[in-house]
C-alpha cells in the first residue's frame, strides 16, 4: 500500500470502507439499507461540491440546480412514454424515448456539463462577492423554471414513473467514481493550480496562473458529478419535484462539506457520515422509541433543528471542520497498528 | 397613467426591499458577514404580529420592532461573536445554520400553513391624488422608508456611535485602535438591522394578511441581491439597489407578456446575473476597496 | 513605562518575534530598527494587542497588558500610528481626529487637544472639513500621529512613520516628535532609515529575524562594527 502514491491512497482507503459499509448495511433492515443508499448518493454530490468548492476556495450555492438537471432529463429519458403523454407536453422524440438507465444517466451527466460549461463561461469572469452571488441566482432560475415549465418538468406536480433502480452498491459505486475523479482532478495540475489561487488570487495570476479558466474547468467536472448525483437520487426516491432541489438540500449539502472540513476529500466524507448520523438519530427519535416502559418521542421537525445546531456547534468548536485538510492515508492505519491499537 | 401607476408601485416595493437590503449591508460593512438569518429575522416580526393578533395595531408594531432588534441582538452574541475572528466561508455557513434553526423552530411551534394576521388592514384601501388611486399601504412605505433613511443617514452623520460605525466598516482594526469598543459597535449594527427587518415585516404582513415560517426566505434573497448590485459594504449603494429592484420586478410583472408572467423571478435574477456580469463591484464601489495587493 | 520580557509571537508554524525582550523608560524615545521582515511591525501590533503573543510578558505602566484588546489599551492611554497611516478616508479630518479621542469624555480637554494638534500640523487645519482621503501622504501621516495624540496616551507607538514620505516632510514629523517628547511624551518608534531613527532615539535596539541582535544609546551605536554586523545578520546575540 505504501507503493501508490499518497493522493490515490486516500480514494482507495475511503471506497474500502464505503464497500465495508455497504456490506453491512445490506445485511440491515430493507428501511436501514435505504437510509444508507440515500447517505451515499449524498456523499456523491458532496464529493462533486468539494471538486469546485474544495479546490478553489470559493462557495457555489448554484450546484444543486445541476443535481435538478440531471434528475430531469433522466427522468424524461426513462418515464414510461405513456406516463409521459398524460403528465407533460414533450416534443415527439423525448416523448417516445425510453432508455436503459445507464445511458439516460450518462445523457443527462454530460448535458448538464455542457451547460456548466456554457454557464461558467461568463461566471468565472466574476471575482470577490459576486461568483457565489451569482450561483444563488443559478439556484433560484433553475427553480423558478422547473416549477412553472409545466410542459417539462411537470411543474409543481411531481414527476412520477421514475424506475428506482438506485440500490446501495449503485451508491457504491457512483460515490467511488466521484472520489476516484475528485482524486485524479487533484493530481493533475490544474487542480494544483487552482488550489495555488485557493491561497492567493493575486500570487496565482503572478505565477501565470489562468485562475478563470481553472475554476471553470473544475466548475465542469464538479456539475457533472453532481448531475450524476441527482440522477442516483431521483431514481432513488422514484419521484422528481422541483421543491427537494431547492434551498433545504443546499443547506444540508454545504453543511456536509464544511462539517467535514471543506479542504479535503476525506472531510467531505467524516461530513457526510456525522450528518446522516445525526439525521438518522433523530429521525429515530421522531418515531418513538421504546425504552423499556415508556416511549420517548419527539415532535417531527427536531431532526433539522438538531441538525442546525450540530452544525453551529461544530463551526464553533472547529472551525475547518472535524478533519480540517488531513487527509487519510496508509501511514495513517499503519502508525495505529504499531502502536498496538 | 398607468405608467405612473406603476411607478409608484415600483417605488413602494423598492422602499421595502431598500430597508431589506440595508439590513444586510450593514451588518456586512462592518463585520464582512453575511447573514442569511436575516430573513427569519423578518419572519419572527411577522409572528409577533401573529402572536399579538387583535391588541391595537400600535402595541403590535412596537413588540414586533422591541422583539426582532432583541433576536438580532440574541444572534450576534450566541452565534456570530464566538466566530468573529473566523473565515467568510464559516460566517456564512453559520448563518445559514441560524437562519435554518429559526426556521425549523417556528415551523414546530405554529405549524406550515400560513396564517392570517389583520394588520392595518385599512391601509389597503386607496387614496385619491388627483386621478391617480394610491392604496394607503404604499404611501405609508414610501414615506416611513424616507423617515427611516433620514434618521438613519443622520446617525451615521452626527451620533458618536454613528461615526464609530462608518469608521469600522471602512477599517476594523484600525477603528479598534483608536478605542472604539468593537463590542458596542457590532451590537450596535445589529440592532439596527433588527429594527429594519421588523419595518421590513410589518409592510409584508399588511401587505399580504399573513405569515408563514417561510416568509423570510424570498425577501432575503432579492435583499442580497440589491446589496450586491449596490455594492457590499455602501449603504447608499444598498438603498439603491433597493429601489433598482424594485424597479425592475415591477416594470417585469407589468411588460411581460402574460405567459412568462410566473418566471418573473427568474428573470430578475436573469438581469442580476447580467448586472453582474456588467458591473460585478456594484453601483457605489470605490476604486480603494479592492483587495490590496 | 513599558517593559517587555521575552516576547514569543508566530503566525502559524512562522516564528516572528523568537524571545524578545525590551525597556521604554517613560519620557524616552526608543527606536526598533533592523532589515526588512525583522518582525519590526509585529512587535507594535503585539504590543498594541492586535496580534495575540505565543509567550512573553508586556507590562505597560505598572499592568500586565498582554492578550487585552485594542481599545482597553487605547483607553490605558497607549495608542499605535501603524505603518501605511490608516486613516479613514471617507470620514472627514475632523471626524479622524474625533474618532481619536473615542475613549475620553472631557469636552474641554478634547477641544483643547484638537486646537494643539491643529497647532502642530496647520496643514489640518486648512484641510479640516475635507474628506481624509484626500490628502496627501504626508498630511495623512500627520492626521495618523494627531488622531493617535488625541487620546492623550502615555506612550506612542509609531510605525515607519517615515515611510513613502518626502525627506521635508520627515523632518516635519520628527520635529513634532522632539516637541511631544520635551511634554513628557514617551514614544517607541520602529524605523526603517537607520539615521532618522538614531538622530531622534536614545536608545535604539536592533532586530534581526526576531531576535534583539543589539542594543544600547543611539551615541554609543553610530557607526561601530558590530552594529553593522548586528544589523547584516553576520554576527548573532
Amino acid at each position: 500500500m505504501t507503493r501508490i502514491p499518497k493522493e490515490w491512497q486516500t480514494p482507495l482507503l475511503l471506497i474500502a470502507i464505503l464497500v465495508a459499509v455497504a456490506l453491512l448495511g445490506s445485511l440491515a433492515a430493507p428501511a436501514m439499507q435505504r437510509t444508507v443508499t440515500e447517505a451515499l448518493v449524498k456523499l456523491t454530490v458532496v464529493i462533486g461540491l468539494y471538486i469546485f468548492v474544495g479546490n478553489s476556495g470559493v462557495f457555489s450555492f448554484g450546484h444543486i440546480a445541476f443535481m435538478a438537471i440531471g434528475g430531469y432529463i433522466s427522468a424524461i429519458l426513462t418515464i414510461l412514454p405513456a406516463k409521459k403523454h398524460v403528465a407533460l407536453k414533450l416534443p415527439l422524440l423525448l416523448e417516445a424515448a425510453q432508455l436503459p438507465g445507464v445511458l439516460a444517466l450518462l445523457i443527462a451527466v454530460a448535458a448538464a456539463g455542457l451547460i456548466a460549461f456554457l454557464i461558467a463561461l461568463p461566471f468565472m469572469r466574476l471575482k470577490g462577492i459576486a461568483l457565489p452571488m451569482a450561483t444563488f441566482a443559478l439556484l433560484v432560475i433553475v427553480y423558478v423554471v422547473s416549477l412553472n415549465w409545466t410542459a417539462v418538468t411537470g411543474g409543481r406536480q411531481a414527476l412520477v414513473g421514475l424506475p428506482r433502480y438506485t440500490n446501495i452498491w449503485v451508491g457504491v459505486a457512483a460515490a467511488a467514481v466521484a472520489l476516484l475523479v475528485a482524486a485524479a482532478y487533484g493530481t493533475t495540475r490544474h487542480g494544483l493550480a487552482l488550489r495555488c489561487s485557493r491561497e492567493s488570487e493575486v500570487a496565482a495570476a503572478a505565477t501565470g496562473i489562468d485562475v478563470a479558466r481553472e475554476r471553470l474547468i473544475a466548475f465542469v467536472i464538479s456539475a457533472a458529478i453532481v448531475a450524476m448525483g441527482g440522477v442516483l437520487f431521483a431514481h432513488f426516491l422514484g419521484t422528481m419535484t422541483a421543491n427537494t432541489f431547492y434551498l433545504d438540500l443546499t443547506f444540508v449539502t454545504l453543511t456536509m462539506l464544511v462539517v467535514g472540513g471543506m479542504r479535503s476529500l476525506t472531510g467531505a466524507c467524516a461530513g457526510v457520515a456525522v450528518v446522516s448520523i445525526v439525521s438518522e438519530l433523530f429521525r429515530t427519535i421522531e418515531r418513538g422509541i421504546d425504552l423499556g416502559g415508556f416511549t420517548l418521542e419527539a415532535p417531527p421537525g427536531l431532526q433539522e433543528i438538531a441538525l442546525a445546531l450540530v452544525l453551529l456547534v461544530i463551526l464553533l468548536t472547529r472551525p475547518h471542520g472535524l478533519v480540517g485538510d488531513w487527509e487519510l492515508t496508509w501511514s495513517a492505519f499503519a502508525k495505529k497498528s504499531e502502536r498496538g491499537e | 397613467m398607468i405608467a405612473l401607476q406603476n411607478a409608484i408601485d415600483a417605488i413602494s416595493l423598492g422602499a421595502v426591499y431598500a430597508l431589506a437590503a440595508l439590513g444586510i449591508g450593514l451588518i456586512f460593512s462592518i463585520m464582512r458577514l453575511i447573514n442569511f438569518a436575516h430573513g427569519e429575522l423578518i419572519m419572527l416580526g411577522g409572528f409577533t404580529l401573529y402572536a399579538l393578533a387583535g391588541q391595537p395595531y400600535l402595541v403590535m408594531g412596537l413588540a414586533a420592532i422591541i422583539v426582532v432588534a432583541i433576536a438580532a441582538l440574541g444572534m450576534e452574541r450566541v452565534a456570530f461573536r464566538p466566530l468573529r475572528r473566523a473565515n467568510p466561508a464559516t460566517l456564512l455557513i453559520a448563518s445559514f445554520a441560524v437562519s435554518y434553526l429559526v426556521q425549523h423552530i417556528v415551523l414546530l411551534v405554529f405549524g406550515s400553513r400560513p396564517m392570517g394576521v389583520d394588520f392595518l388592514a385599512q391601509l389597503g384601501q386607496s387614496i385619491e391624488f388627483g386621478g391617480l388611486r394610491v392604496p394607503g399601504l404604499q404611501l405609508a412605505a414610501i414615506i416611513i422608508t424616507l423617515v427611516l433613511l433620514t434618521a438613519l443617514a443622520l446617525f451615521f452623520r452626527h451620533a458618536p456611535t454613528g461615526v464609530q460605525m462608518r469608521a469600522a466598516a471602512e477599517d476594523f482594526t484600525m477603528a479598534r485602535l483608536v478605542g472604539v469598543r468593537a463590542n458596542r459597535v457590532i451590537a450596535a449594527a445589529f440592532a439596527i438591522s433588527g429594527v429594519l427587518a421588523s419595518f421590513v415585516s410589518l409592510f409584508l404582513v399588511a401587505q399580504t394578511g399573513s405569515v408563514s415560517y417561510k416568509m423570510g426566505i424570498s425577501m432575503v434573497l432579492i435583499a442580497f441581491v440589491a446589496s450586491v448590485i449596490g455594492g457590499m459594504g455602501s449603504l447608499i449603494g444598498a438603498a439603491l439597489g433597493g429601489f433598482l429592484v424594485g424597479l425592475v420586478s415591477v416594470s417585469l410583472q407589468a411588460y411581460l407578456p402574460v405567459d412568462l408572467r410566473p418566471y418573473r423571478d427568474a428573470f430578475v435574477f436573469l438581469a442580476f446575473i447580467a448586472f453582474l456580469l456588467w458591473r460585478p463591484q456594484g453601483i457605489m464601489f470605490r476604486r480603494a476597496d479592492r483587495e490590496r495587493v | 513605562m513599558l517593559k517587555i520580557e521575552n516576547l514569543k509571537v508566530s503566525y502559524g508554524s512562522i516564528s516572528a518575534l523568537r524571545g524578545i525582550s525590551i525597556d521604554v523608560a517613560a519620557g524616552e524615545i526608543v527606536a526598533v530598527i533592523g532589515p526588512n521582515g525583522a518582525g519590526k511591525s509585529t512587535l507594535l501590533l503585539t504590543i498594541a494587542g492586535v496580534v495575540k503573543a505565543a509567550g512573553g510578558e508586556i507590562v505597560f505602566d505598572g499592568h500586565r497588558v498582554h492578550g487585552q484588546a485594542p481599545e482597553k489599551l487605547v483607553a490605558r492611554r497607549m495608542a499605535l500610528v501603524p505603518e501605511g497611516r490608516h486613516i479613514f478616508g471617507s470620514l472627514t479630518v475632523a471626524e479622524n481626529l474625533a474618532l481619536g479621542a473615542t475613549t475620553r469624555n472631557d469636552r474641554a480637554g478634547i477641544a483643547a487637544d484638537t486646537e494643539r494638534v491643529l497647532a502642530m500640523f496647520p496643514v489640518l487645519r486648512d484641510r479640516y472639513r475635507g474628506k481624509a482621503g484626500k490628502l496627501s501622504g504626508g498630511e495623512q501621516q500627520m492626521l495618523a500621529i494627531g488622531r493617535a495624540l488625541m487620546s492623550r496616551p502615555k506612550l506612542l507607538l509609531l510605525d515607519e512613520p517615515s515611510l513613502g514620505l518626502a525627506p521635508l516632510v520627515v523632518r516635519q514629523v520628527y520635529e513634532a516628535i522632539f516637541e511631544l517628547k520635551q511634554q513628557g511624551l514617551t514614544v517607541l518608534i520602529v524605523e526603517q532609515s537607520v539615521n532618522r531613527a538614531l538622530a531622534a532615539a536614545d536608545r535604539t535596539y536592533v532586530l534581526n529575524s526576531g531576535l534583539i541582535a543589539m542594543s544600547g544609546r543611539s551615541v554609543d551605536l553610530h557607526g561601530t562594527a558590530e552594529f553593522d554586523a548586528a544589523y547584516f545578520g553576520m554576527a548573532r546575540t
